[in-house]
């Protein structure tokens, strides 16, 4: 009885067990009849107990186990072996509808239950379909990949094929088959296994999860030499893990392309550059028979005059005169193939003005008289001297006399010209005036163009190249100035030509940055002429302020020049040997502070002083002047020259005791107060002072409060408790803005506080001056 | 008399320069390349030397050297004279020992002036 018990608990534990089993399970007997099933099956298949239990399992749910694959299953496979997985059975039930269940079967020997099947159901109906969704996604990004025209590799950790898209199957000719699961590298027969994609794949991929544009140039067996733009990306993707996605650009057109484009950009440029060399070439050899010509008929004329054949004369007279006017033409052909060249230079000198215009005047009038007009000279008295080239000021200006007169008939031409102050600059200006056919809005548009005139028929009618206007303005360029014209239809035109007064030959290697700019395949490399007088080389890379520095420098008399950047201005220095360098702090190519250290290391350089400029944020502020390298603190000298005075003792030379811990910076000062009749003590450091002014009781005391032992500020303190010392004025010179307490505890113990300069054009003027004084001084010294 | 010798392969050039200054008054010697016009400077020792640069055999400014480094000829004035308007050649030329230059087309007033100069700068020398 108590076995028997224990026996139906243990089935009853069974059954609990059974129950809890969340798969559909049905426990068979050999002759496919339910013994039992479990919870999981009833609830899920919505069927009793009393409709399930000992029926045939075809019979089970009015027949909706009767599947011909269920039959073959348990009819054929289980009576032959003892188990069977995963069999996958899909079938629509009448009541829970279509569904996919996986099957598994285990037979047991259950003591007096005999044989049984124990047939576990798993509805893998959700997981197949989310496995459908998967497969249609992974299609779908596959057939994106495919789309691609650009060959794709996918390659996993491994660096191995996981797939490809099919670009990359046609581009390098190859097959699915030898492509997937295969190293990159063992590809088309080892076509990849390219020592750079290597360098790539295994060294720089694995620390970085993208790289781009690398571009591989290679002999690929199947498709020959090609250049590839490989970027790559490396992907999470999911259960795949880490992926990484490698896109192959094929540029090798476009490479080639390119390389065209530069081969004829560069035949360009040969062939612009043979053209100017065929025109200068052509005009020399144009000049030299042109030469003959003329030199013969000048020699025919002075002999007929001797011999007082006058009609003979008058005739070689006309050969003379188109023989120069052919010249002339030949010569602008020149001048503008030069200038295009880049090999136009300017020959700068001082001349008058009025001589000027008084010869061009004489020169001009007979051809002005031709058309029946009067030349009105008008030009304002005292003009002076300018500085330029005059060659090309005369040729502008008879370009421009010559052109009044072509074009105008019984009528006025007027020149005048004038001394005129613009943008803190001095400038000549002329202006030649006409009452003649005048231009059209269109025509002004063309008239400096080179080879154009106003109008194609104007060249029948006036003759002339067309050149002349495109030579005045493109001269009037090169000095830094320019022609512009206001013109009325039928009442006349004004040209007006604007040169500064100075030209310096800074506007001429402005110009020349420009041209490199234009040109950058040919360098900076023009070589300049070497000035004859000593020049200030301004190095900054800004050409605003080159030009602002440039235009004060000369109009304090310097002359200047520039360069555009470090590397340039290195170069210049050597050239140009000049007396002082201002150097931008600020320069993109290489900065002020390595600019200075590579002019300090030149031992043919070292000795020239460098002030050193630096931007300040504030645009109005103009630049201030940051630490020199001589100079250390460019002090406002005018201010404080006149504190000198104030403070100048009744018999000179007065003691004044300077205290300086930069020796550069005490020498500039010293020379700044000796200049000022002051006879100068030094100390190189305020302990050093005050051992000093024991001896000799200075008049005044020149102070840079950053001196080294003891603070200037200690320093004053110690002055003022001095009974003998306390009404010594004392000038303190601060290389920054001084704190508040600083200020304070200084009080009303020292007389001035220099800081150094800021938006101080004067301070720099003063500071070159001052610099340039000192070289030349050091130069005689050598 | 003041000798002038003209060193210039041109013909024309030659035949007109030479007779131009003959008008004037000197006494013109002719060479026909640079060679030659050293032999020349040598031989007739001209009071000044008119050197045309492009020159065949010999050019100008090796010429002028050669004069300017043998002391029977060093004193003696060179003009370059010359068809390229540029001031490297005129630096060229001077740095070649030229004591003046001149571009062609020949302005013979002006070349005249040059030659005075020389002329006379020269002889002012001899005198100190």
């Amino acid at each position: 009885m108590a076995r028997k018990r224990s026996v139906e608990d243990i089935q009853t534990y069974a059954q609990d067990i059974v129950d809890t089993v969340r798969e559909p399970l049905l426990m068979l007997d050999t002759t496919l009849r339910v013994r039992s099933a479990n919870r999981a099956f009833y609830q899920t298949f919505k069927v009793s107990s009393e409709e399930t239990e000992n029926r045939l399992i075809y019979e089970l749910g009015n027949g909706q186990w009767d599947i011909p694959d269920l039959r073959t299953l348990l009819e054929d496979v289980v009576p032959k072996s003892s188990v069977f997985n995963d069999f996958e059975l899909e079938h629509t039930f009448p009541i829970i509808g279509r569904r996919i269940m996986l099957l598994n079967a285990r037979k047991l020997q259950a003591g007096h239950h005999g044989e049984l099947l124990v047939l576990a159901m798993e509805d893998v109906t959700e997981r197949r379909r989310s496995e459908a969704d998967l497969e249609a996604i992974e299609t779908y990004a596959q057939n994106i990949v495919d789309t691609v025209r650009e060959p794709l590799l996918i390659l996993d950790k491994t660096l191995r094929v996981r797939s490809g898209n099919r670009a990359f199957y046609q581009t390098f000719k190859v097959s699915l088959e030898e492509t997937e699961e295969r190293l990159i590298y063992e590809l088309g027969n080892g076509q990849w296994d390219i020592p750079n994609l290597r360098t790539l794949l295994e060294d720089i991929v694995p620390k970085s999860s993208v790289f781009n544009d690398f571009e591989l140039e290679h002999d690929f067996p199947a498709i020959g030499r090609r250049v590839m733009l490989l970027n790559a990306r490396k992907l999470q993707a999911g259960h795949h893990g880490e992926l990484l996605v490698l896109a192959m650009e094929d540029v090798t057109e476009r490479r080639r392309a390119e390389e065209d484009v530069a081969k004829a950009k560069e035949a360009a440029e040969t062939a612009n550059k043979t053209k100017s060399l065929f025109l200068a070439n052509m005009s020399h050899e144009l000049r030299t028979p042109l030469n003959a010509i003329l030199g013969y008929s000048e020699m025919l004329h002075e002999e007929a005059v001797e011999g007082q054949m006058d009609a003979l004369g008058a005739d070689l007279d006309r050969i003379t005169v188109a023989g120069k006017h052919l010249l002339a033409l030949i010569n602008d052909i020149l001048d503008l193939s030069k200038i295009e060249a880049g090999k136009m230079e300017l020959f700068l000198e001082s001349f008058d003005i009025g001589e000027m215009i008084d010869e061009i005047a004489t020169t001009i009038r007979p051809m002005v008289d031709r058309n029946g007009n009067t030349l009105h000279i008008a030009s304002a008295p005292n003009l002076g001297t300018m500085h330029a080239d005059q060659i090309k000021v005369r040729q502008g200006l008879f370009n421009l006399l010559s052109n009044a007169g072509k074009f105008t008939q019984e009528g006025t031409i007027t020149l005048d010209a004038s001394r005129q102050v613009m943008d803190e600059r001095e400038w000549i200006v002329f202006r030649v005036a006409d009452t003649g056919i005048g231009l059209s809005p269109e025509q002004i548009v063309k008239l400096f163009q080179d080879f154009t005139q106003a109008d194609a028929s104007t060249t029948r009618k006036f003759g002339g190249t067309g050149l002349g206007l495109a030579l005045t303005r493109r001269f009037c360029q090169m000095m830094g100035g320019d022609v512009t014209v206001h013109s009325v239809p039928g009442e006349g035109s004004v040209f007006t030509l604007k040169l500064p007064a100075v030209v310096t030959d800074g506007a001429d290697l402005l110009a020349a940055a420009h041209l490199d700019l234009a040109h950058p395949s040919e360098g900076s490399e023009t070589v300049e002429p070497m000035p004859t007088q000593d020049c200030v080389l301004v190095v900054d890379d800004d050409p605003v302020q080159r030009d602002l520095i440039q235009r004060f420098l000369s109009k304090a008399g310097f002359c200047v020049r520039t360069a555009a950047g470090g590397e340039a201005g290195l170069r210049m220095a050597r050239l140009l040997q000049p007396v002082a360098i201002t150097l931008d702090v600020m320069m993109p190519d290489f900065d002020g502070w390595s600019v200075l250290a590579a002019l300090k290391a030149d031992a043919k350089l070292r000795e020239i002083p460098v002030i050193m400029l630096t931007m300040v944020d504030d645009p109005d502020r103009g630049f201030t002047l940051g630490a020199a390298d001589f100079a250390t603190k460019p002090v406002d000298w005018e201010r404080l020259c006149q504190i000198l005075r104030k403070y100048a003792c009744p018999n000179e030379p007065c003691p004044v005791l300077l205290i300086e811990n930069d020796g550069v910076a005490r020498a500039t000062t010293r020379s700044i107060l000796e200049r000022e009749g002051w006879k100068v003590s030094e100390a190189d450091g305020a302990k050093v002072g005050l051992e000093s002014m024991r001896s000799e009781r200075p008049s005044l005391i020149v102070l840079n409060l950053s001196t080294l032992e003891m603070s200037g500020i200690e320093f004053v303190e110690h002055v003022r408790q001095h009974h003998e010392w306390q009404s010594i004025p004392i000038v303190v010179v601060a290389a920054d803005e001084l704190t508040p307490e600083d200020k304070e505890r200084l009080g009303s113990s020292v007389e001035a506080i220099l800081y150094r300069a800021r938006n101080s054009q004067e301070a720099l003027l003063e500071q070159v001056r001052d610099q340039v004084s000192q070289g030349t001084r050091m130069r005689r010294g050598r | 008399m003041t000798k002038i010798l003209l060193v210039e392969d041109n013909e024309m050039n030659r035949d007109m320069l030479s007779r131009r200054l003959e008008r004037r008054g000197y006494v013109v010697v002719l060479a026909f390349d640079g060679q030659s016009g050293v032999e020349a400077a040598r031989s007739q020792l001209p009071d000044l030397v008119l050197m045309d640069m492009s020159l065949p055999v010999l050019d100008g400014w090796e010429a002028t050297r050669r004069l300017k480094a043998d002391v029977i000829t060093a004193q003696m004035p060179v003009i370059a004279l010359t068809a390229h308007a540029m001031s490297s050649d005129r630096e060229k030329a001077l740095e070649a020992g030229c004591d003046d230059y001149d571009t062609k087309p020949i302005d013979l007033p002006r070349l005249l002036e040059k030659i005075e100069a020389l002329l006379l700068g020269d002889k002012r020398n001899l005198h100190d």
